[in-house]
């Protein structure tokens, strides 16, 4: 073996470099950057710019996806297309839910079916742009405001899509106080969104809270099998920090295992964004359709919002509409925030927090009724 | 089945469900309410 063979292998990773990859690993270390010093969900885009480093090392064997063979790809094999990961993340989420609020109020629900209107008005547009049903499915799915559901419907029907939708979810989730104000402004008054809701914070009783997750779990499950993966571990968790006798459990699902799936999955959907998946124009279609669908959930939310007021004689204020969504508790910061800046006598967080939850089921059940149709037209995954 | 008729039936069974499955929830919750309200579960922790 010669020196210049030798050279030639010590620098192989430079030379193998392509222009590609390098602009990728740039835009990992860009989502590194919103993480820290923006603080854009940092428990996800941290694990996600690592892995789109990590993922697009050449010679590394560290990417994810189709034809790879590396250490990140059994992970994701295992977790991410078994729909293992999802499911548990949402253990973890139910554990973290106090469904308190909506129990204490259960006319804000309605507000979680109308933050879903957005879904099926990107899904529309997604067919109208030309992509095939999965695909406009799995994008429409980004206004669930719920990185996990999108994640479980695209691993199924349109996986090539994958690292996209993922990040454009869980991007906009944390983009949501930036996304919604402006929306809920133009569509409402200032006297409206001043509008001063009655306060009581009324108590449920340890029965209701214990046997809400089991009844409206097998409701919801018998509604729509489709979702049962993601709405049982939903309600498990639930019952789990509910029942008030297995602590131990719901902290490790609230806790531990949340935060190591959420590791596992953010590194995972990192390194599965290599260029020839991820670089094309098709990205960047995703990414508007899926703003086009969070946006268009909260002018549906806020819409309904301003018929409740109305039906109401003024009772409800309209921005409640916009925590339809699943982005817990995200939207109801926002809902709260704005509603205090044009009115500061007016407390709308325990009100929205109701909604928020209504949409984390919500959006489960928009899911679980959209695999449902694909299943039942015999539609394949791509 | 064409791609706007797929996007419609879509549209009008996703929020038809949704909207229907969580009223159903609305009334479920209510129901609950009525049979264990919380002033009930007071008393009861005063025997």
């Amino acid at each position: 073996m010669s020196w210049i063979d030798i050279l030639s292998a010590l620098v192989s990773g430079f030379t193998s470099l392509t222009w590609q990859s390098a602009f990728l690993i740039l835009l990992g270390c860009v989502l590194l950057y919103l993480a820290i010093a923006k603080g854009f969900e940092p428990l996800l885009l941290i694990p996600i710019g690592f892995g789109v480093i990590l993922g697009n090392l050449p010679l590394a064997q560290l990417a994810s996806g189709e034809g790879q063979t590396g250490v990140l790809n059994i992970i994701y094999q295992a977790g991410i297309m078994t729909e293992i990961f999802p499911c548990l993340i949402f253990v973890g989420l139910g554990a973290m839910i106090d469904f308190g609020p909506m129990l204490a109020n259960p006319a804000v629900l309605i507000f979680g079916a109308a933050g879903q209107f957005g879904i099926f008005l990107t899904l529309l547009l997604a067919l109208a742009l030309g992509f095939a049903r999965q695909e406009a499915c799995s994008i429409a799915i980004i206004g669930a405001c719920d990185g996990p559901t999108a994640i479980y419907v695209t691993s199924k029907y349109a996986r090539d899509l994958l690292p996209a939708v993922s990040i454009a979810a869980y991007s906009y989730m944390s983009l949501v106080p930036i996304i919604q104000p402006p929306i809920m402004r133009l569509l409402t008054t200032k006297k409206e969104r001043g509008i001063v809701m009655a306060y009581e914070e009324k108590k449920v009783s340890k029965r209701v809270k214990i046997l809400f997750p089991i009844v409206a779990g097998l409701i919801t499950m018998l509604i729509a099998p489709m979702g049962a993966p993601l709405m049982g571990m939903l309600m498990l968790g639930n019952f789990l920090k509910e029942s008030g006798v297995v602590g131990r459990l719901a902290d490790v699902s609230s806790g531990a295992l949340v935060n190591v799936v959420t590791l596992l999955l953010g590194l995972c959907i990192g390194s599965s964004m290599l260029a020839g998946n991820f670089l094309k124009w098709q990205t960047i279609l995703v990414f508007l359709l899926g703003l086009a669908a969070i946006s268009l959930d909260t002018v549906t939310g806020v819409l309904l919002g301003k018929l409740m007021r109305v039906l109401t004689k003024g009772k409800i204020n309209p921005l409640l509409g916009a925590a339809g969504t699943s982005a817990f508790p995200m939207s109801a910061r926002v809902v709260q925030r704005e509603g205090q800046k044009a009115n500061p006598r007016s407390f709308l967080l325990w009100h929205a927090i109701g909604a928020n939850t209504g949409g984390q089921i919500g959006s489960v059940m928009a899911a679980a009724v959209m695999l449902a149709i694909l299943a039942g037209m015999h539609i394949p995954p791509l | 089945m064409k791609d706007w008729a797929f996007g419609l039936t879509m549209t009008i069974a996703g929020m038809g469900v949704t909207f229907i499955t969580l009223y159903i929830l609305t009334l479920v919750i209510k129901l609950l309410d009525r049979f264990f309200p919380y002033k009930e579960e007071k008393k009861e922790e005063g025997k």
